[in-house]
Formats: structure tokens, sequence, C-alpha cells
């Protein structure tokens, strides 16, 4: 197998994604201090105690943002698994059966394509009720119209290549044909395309929580911090500064990696979702 | 690095009229050494061969004579001239005129080298431009086409024998002393490739342009040049008359290349292959590429650099060559 | 016979809707391969070769005409001709799944058919002129040359009576062609299946075949000896093939 080499930039971007995510999921959180505890007076700018300041109720924003950084990065990341899982399947069965099969897939996929995608995750946090159910429901339905007509795309290419003609020479069964040889060989697709659906997943868990559709308080997402951030702008601007740069961080170094994966997987120039 | 380079022989008396003069040519890209110097003459008005299997060179020579190799490419050693200008060396603007005044290049793939864009007629004007050499009309009926049908026709719309008859006519417009065609049949059918071949060598006949063909077919090629260069690991390996070259090769490459084309060989005659495969260079080679896959390599084959030696009417890349005269069968 | 094409013509319909054209790929083919003789099958580009290549395996169902495998229809199940036809295909660089050890790969036309591959991708390696250890690469690891060569093993590990060669040595170097071409004459000899080398060269054709045919737009104009093709084929198109040789 070759080995997965990425350039410089691509793995400085993992290496920051990680480092965004890693003290979420650890202990560093408690040592931040609990995101829920007051700890302090109201507003108060950055100072020992309250590394990031603290907010409206006197809770130091550090721990918050890191707790927010986990919530969304959690709820895009399975997201995103869905919709890779759901893709993989639809994609792959359009692209090498063809068909009838393939023109219902695909009409249903321009169909949620068409929609704008916060309208669409407006429409279903309207339909499932605000919470993390919806917001995890958004995402999918958000990422999951690109990446199954790229999905598609390559399991169209891969149907056409003689590996798969001599296998159904063979006399091999569609599982395997579609197991052995088309979905590994669309595995890097898939891959380049959950990073971008990744980032666009943060995006719209931000926007959900900020119009108050997606995450509730008091659990702390980048988007919950975002929308009560914007209400102290001008008192109290480190509120919405440390989420706000958190969230910039986050779906940059994913796009940037996610390139990196790109350039590796499928030299081509392709789009990315954003 | 160029002192190590061996060169070509100069043949003086024949040759003062060189109209290209490629020598000692290194080309790398990356870590991949395409061409580890080559050399390569023509004289005005004379039409050479140069054949190569792929990864022998011949396309990042091709591309170097009109400094077009693309990006990644690093030219490590070695001179191109042009009517003696050092084409490697040029500023852009010479370069530009050089182009335009001196050279022609017709592709592999004639539909994908016109602009997709623009109907045929107007490129053909902005390649004639001001000057006004002579109508579009003309140079498309020069080319054999009707011109009526064509000139308002975007590439598309052509068959891949119609659009190189384009991109030929785009080519001769500016009737260059030198026509570069890179394997320019190889997207053709066989009905097609000789009458498009015929306009290339009728056309360039009229208005003295030599021409360099690039290709793998050394039969097809020895046909219609006056002279075949053959290529393999980067240099040209041996050169001469088409006629001798395909007659009585001087190097062991060339006999086993003309030996193991299939439609070389007699009926009930088995194939001799040339066992193992074509080199992949990361580095001068440190002797002759093709010693690996030579029945007749001797030691300092493997290490020792060969030099061109006269055999016949060719100049051969081959330590062995005066020994090998008259051993090298010839199967066509 | 093995194969028996009789009258065949495939149609593809084209174009938008309302001025929708019928296009005949192939129109009225006949040919048949008899056991352990190889048909030549020599066109250009667009000549229909291909769909010619695709019915015989049973990939494409013709318009019209029959065609007889052994001597019966294609099975509507394609697993009850498994491992009786094979195919090499055109492109080195696609023929075998990248994500697959060489050794999967030739493995792989067995596996279908549940039986134990043991030692035969080795004996399999081996008689294509790769050594066994090559069952541990990956096909990014291997020549052109050699991945076609892998190619012919998976094909032949199930001992088919039935082999088509589309285009299967005309993405190699020259000098590579001329070994594979060997290769395969020799494993005919060996293991005596028929065979259909499909080829846009009729050097190559005619040196691999008993019988040439030779199809121009869709229509077969000549069939004859391969021995005729060294000299004077009749149809003036084959005559126009031999002379651009």
């Amino acid at each position: 197998m070759k080995k997965l080499r990425l350039d410089p930039l691509s793995l400085a971007g993992l290496a920051c994604l990680l480092l965004l995510v890693l003290p979420a999921l650890g202990s560093l959180v408690d040592a931040a201090g609990d995101p829920d505890a007051i700890v302090g007076p109201r507003l108060q700018p950055p100072g020992p105690g309250w590394w990031l300041g603290t907010d409206n109720l006197g809770r130091s924003v550090l721990p918050r943002v890191m707790e927010g950084v986990g919530t969304t990065l959690l709820l895009s990341s399975a997201a995103v698994l869905v919709t890779a899982a759901l893709s993989a399947g639809f994609g792959v069965l359009a692209g090498y059966r063809g068909g009838y099969l393939n023109e219902l897939i695909m009409r249903v996929v321009e169909v949620l394509y068409s929609f704008p995608a916060i309208v669409l995750a407006v429409l279903v946090a309207a339909v499932a009720g605000p919470g993390q159910l919806a917001a995890l429901a958004s995402i999918v339905l958000v990422t999951i119209p690109l990446m199954t007509r790229l999905v598609r795309a390559a399991a169209v290419a891969v149907a056409g290549r003689d590996y798969v003609t001599a296998a159904v020479i063979s006399g091999a069964r569609l599982p395997r044909v579609l197991g052995r040889h088309v979905l590994p060989n669309v595995a890097g697709t898939i891959a380049v395309q959950g990073t971008y659906a990744l980032s666009v997943g943060i995006s719209v868990e931000g926007g959900l929580s900020f119009l108050g559709f997606g995450v509730q308080p008091p659990q702390a997402s980048l988007g919950v911090l975002i929308r009560q951030g914007g209400t102290y702008m001008m008192a109290a601007p480190w509120l919405i500064i440390g989420p706000g740069a958190v969230l910039v961080l986050a779906i940059l170094s994913i796009n940037v990696f996610g390139d990196g994966l790109r350039d590796r997987f499928e030299p081509r120039e392709t789009r990315s979702l954003v | 690095m160029k002192a190590r380079m061996d060169k070509a022989p100069m043949d003086k008396a024949r040759m003062d009229k060189a109209l290209l003069e490629v020598d000692g040519l290194v080309v790398d890209y990356g870590r991949a050494r395409a061409l580890d110097g080559a050399d390569l003459r023509v004289a005005a008005g004379q039409t050479v061969g140069v054949v190569g299997e792929s990864g022998s060179g011949k396309s990042t020579l091709g591309a170097a004579i009109g400094r077009l190799l693309p990006r990644q490419a690093r030219v490590e050693a070695g001179e191109v001239r042009v009517a003696g200008e050092p084409v490697l060396d040029l500023r852009p603007a010479e370069l530009r005129r050089l182009r335009r005044n001196r050279l022609g290049f017709v592709f592999q793939d004639p539909i994908a080298s016109l602009d997709p864009t623009m109907r045929v007629g107007r490129q053909l004007r902005l390649v004639l431009g001001r000057e006004g050499r002579g109508d579009v009309a003309g140079q498309l009926a020069r080319v054999g086409l009707d011109a009526a049908r064509v000139a308002s026709a975007y590439p598309h719309q052509l068959s891949g024998g119609m659009a190189q008859r384009v991109a030929i006519a785009l080519a001769m417009a500016a009737s260059p002393e030198l026509l570069v065609a890179d394997e320019p049949t190889a997207s053709l059918d066989a009905q097609v490739r000789e009458k498009v071949l015929d306009v290339v060598f009728t056309l360039a006949a009229g208005a003295g342009t030599s021409i360099v063909w690039l290709s793998h077919d050394l039969p097809a090629v020895a046909r219609r040049c006056d002279r075949v260069a053959v290529m393999y690991g980067g240099r040209v390996v041996e050169s001469g008359p088409a006629a001798a070259v395909l007659g009585a090769p001087a190097h062991p490459y060339t006999a086993a290349l003309a030996g193991s084309a299939p439609a070389a060989a007699a009926p009930g005659v088995r194939l001799r292959p040339v066992p193992g495969r074509p080199p992949v260079l990361t580095g001068p080679s440190p002797g002759c590429a093709f010693e690996p896959r030579c029945p007749f390599a001797e030691e300092r084959c493997a290490v020792e650099r060969p030099a061109p030696v006269r055999v016949g009417e060719q100049d051969a890349l081959c330590h062995r060559a005066a020994d090998l005269v008259g051993e090298l069968e010839v199967v066509a | 016979m093995i194969l028996e094409l009789d009258d065949v013509t495939v149609s593809f319909t084209t174009g938008p809707p309302l001025r929708r054209r019928r296009l005949d790929a192939v129109r009225g083919i006949s040919l048949a391969v008899a056991e352990g003789e190889t048909l030549g099958v020599v066109g250009e580009s667009g000549s229909g070769k291909t769909t010619t290549s695709r019915v015989a395996l049973g990939l494409q169902r013709p318009t019209s005409g029959t065609v007889l495998f052994d001597g019966r229809p294609f099975p509507r199940r394609r697993r009850d001709l498994a491992g009786r036809i094979q195919a090499v295909l055109q492109h080195p660089h696609w023929s075998l799944n990248p994500r697959m050890r060489v050794g999967q790969s030739v493995a792989e036309p067995l596996a279908v058919l549940g039986r134990p591959a043991g030692s035969l991708v080795a004996e399999a390696l081996e008689q294509v002129g790769l050594g066994a250890g090559f069952a541990e690469r990956y096909p990014h690891e291997l020549s052109g040359g050699q991945r076609q060569r892998v190619s012919i093993a998976r094909a032949l590990i199930t001992r088919p009576s039935f082999v088509v060669l589309d285009e299967a040595v005309s993405a190699l170097d020259v000098s590579v062609q001329a070994q594979i071409l060997n290769l395969l004459k020799d494993l005919q000899a060996e293991f005596g299946f028929s065979a259909l080398f499909i080829s846009h060269d009729l050097g190559a054709v005619r040196y691999v075949a008993d019988r040439i045919a030779v199809m121009r737009d869709g229509e077969i104009v000549e069939t004859a000896d391969a021995a005729a093709f060294y000299t004077a084929p009749e149809h003036p198109y084959s005559r126009q093939l031999l002379e651009s040789l």
C-alpha cells in the first residue's frame, strides 16, 4: 500500500485541528475549570482565573470555548459519518447500476441541492424541534447532495475500468464487485469530501445554534457561544472573539487538510463544498 | 556536468548549414531524468524522424526545441540552437519572435491543440496576422479542406483528421523553417494517417521547411524521412540516413526495435522480443542505458558511457558498434 | 464451435428526444471461433471492434441476431458461465484493482467460483514469467508489461475454454509487445483455449491469429486465413491496412 504522504501545510492543518479537539476530549477541560461554574464577576475582561474573560453570568469563557469546540466538532463529525455512509451507498449504487435507480437517487439529490443550506437547516429544525438531533440531521441533509454526486461520479469512472469488467466477466456478483472493487476505489473521494463536509457541518451548526435552532444552552457549542457573545459585543468583545477565532481556525485547518488529502487522492481539481 | 556529456562528432562539411543543433541536452523532471545528453542535428530542408518508445525522451526533446518544456522540467546541461540562436537562453521577446518566424508545432491530439471557443477561420486569421500571408480559404485549401465548411466550424465539430489538417495549416501558415511534429498521426485512423502525412510532407517540401517527426513507429518514419534518429534512455543512440538505419542498424537497440515489431515478422517466424524493459533513469546513466537488455554487452558497457562511433553512414552510441558490423540481423 | 455470432446487429439510440437517431455499432456481423482456434478481429477505432468484444463476452445483448457460446445462448445469469470465459482487456493501467495485491487479483476468479486457490496463484504467476514473489506486490509497483502478464495469469487461472483479448498489447512498448505476444502463443499451445484477439494493429493480429476478420464501419468486410494477410487480402480495405504496416 502506498504510504499516506501529505505536504507540510496540510499536516499543519491536521495538527492544528487535533490541538483544538484534544483538550475538549481529555481532562484538560476540567483543568481549565468547570464550564458551568460561576467563577467571578460578570463580563470581566481576560485576567488571572478567567484567561479569556467571563461571560454575562460570570462563567469563565475558556472552559466554555473548550466544551463548545468539543460539542461542535463531535456533532459535525457524527453527522459527516452518517453522510459518508449514506453517500457511499447511494453514490456507488447510482454510479455503478445506472438506470432508473440512478435517476431516482440523483433527482432527490438535486432537489436537496437546490435549497440554500441554512434554509434547509432551519426547515429541519422547525420540523424536528430545536436541539442536537435537529443540528445533526440538518448537517446530513446539507452535506449529502454534493457528496453523493461526487461519489457517483467517481463510481461511474471506476465502473468503466477494466478490472471491474474483468471481475464481472469472471462471474462476480454485485456485492463482490461493489465491495471489493468499486467502494475501495472511491474511498479517497469519500475521505476528501468528508473533510470538506466537516467544515460545512461546523458552519451549519454554528449558524443553527446562533439562530437558536441547534444546541441549546447551557450546553456550550461554538454557535451558542457566538450568539451569546454577539449580545455583548460592544461591552465585552472577548466573548465573541474567543469562539469566533476558534471557529475560523477549525474551518481553515480542516480545509487545508482536505486540500492535502485531495492532492494526494485526486490530483485533478475538484470542487470543495464551501 | 556539461563537460561530462559526450559530444557528437560534428560532421562539419555536411552540417555547417545545420538549422537545428541540440548538444548534450540533459533535462530532469524532479528526480526522473528525461534526457541524458541528447544530440541531434537537422540541416535546412531535411526531414528527420526521431524514433523511440515511451519514456525514451523524444517528446521532451521535441518540446525543448521550442522551449515548450513543462514547468517542472529543469534543463541541467546542454544547448539547443535554432538557426544559430540559443533557444534556451533567449529573452521572452526574442523567444516569441523565434517561435513565430522559424518554428511550427503539431501535436498528438489535434482537437485539444485548437482553441475550443473559437471558430477555425478566426484562429487562422489570428495566426496569419497583419502581414496577410494569404487568405484563410487558401490556407485551408492547401491542407485539403473545404474552406467554406471548415472555417465556420468549431474544433469539436471536426473529425480528428480534419482537426489535424487545421493544426497543420496553423503551424505552416507562417512557412516556418522547422516543423516539430510529435506523433501527429497517433490518434488518427490508418486511412487518414497517410493522407495527413502527405499533406505535411508536401507543404514542407514546398516551403523548404525542415521536419522533426517524433514517432514510435520506426518503419513508418523510415518510409518518409531523409534521416532517422533512434532514442533510448534519453539519448540519441543512433542516427543516419533512413535506409541505412532501417536496413543495416548500427546499434543493437535499433536492430532489436526493428526485429520485435510483429509487423516485421515473416509468416511462421517467431518474434524475438527484447528481454527486460526500458530504463527509468534518476540520474546520468553510468554506462550504456541499453546494457542490461543488450545481448552483445561487455563489461565496460555497464560502467563507461559510450561515445559516438561512425559506422557506415551512421553515428551510433555503442562501444561495440565497430565489432558488430554485419552481426546485427535485420528482419525487415 | 466455441463461439458463434450469426447476423448480429447492435444499435444504440443517441441524440435529444424527438430527434433521436438509431446508430448501428455493428451491423449484421457473423463470425465463429472453433475449439483451440484464435480468431483475429482487426479494425480501427469506431469500426465496431469493442462492441463485438462485448457481445462475445456476453456483456452486450444484440439488438438482433443470435449468439451461441458452446452451442447455447448466453445464460441469463452470468455466474453460470463463471470461469469458462475470461478476458484480457486493453488498458494495462486499469486492468488491475490498485487496492488489491497481485496475488488477490489473480486469485479472484477462483474466489468467485468458491474454489481454493492453494498453490495455483504461484503457478499461474510462474507460467506468465513472473516469480511467485509478485503475488505480494501492488499494481503500481509493476511496469505495463508486467501488469498485462498478471492480467493473463488472472484470465487463465480458471482454465477457461475461451479468452477474449481486447487490444491486450496495444498500450505496450514495441519491445515489450513481442514478449507478451510470444507468451500468449506459448500459453495457448499449452492450454489449448480458443481466443478472440481484437486489435487495430494488423501486424499483431496476423502474428497470433489463425483466421482474421476485418471490420470497418460496423461490418465485417473480409474473413480469411491469417496467411492471406501477409500477401494479398481480397478486400481493398484489407490491402490498405496491409500497406500501412
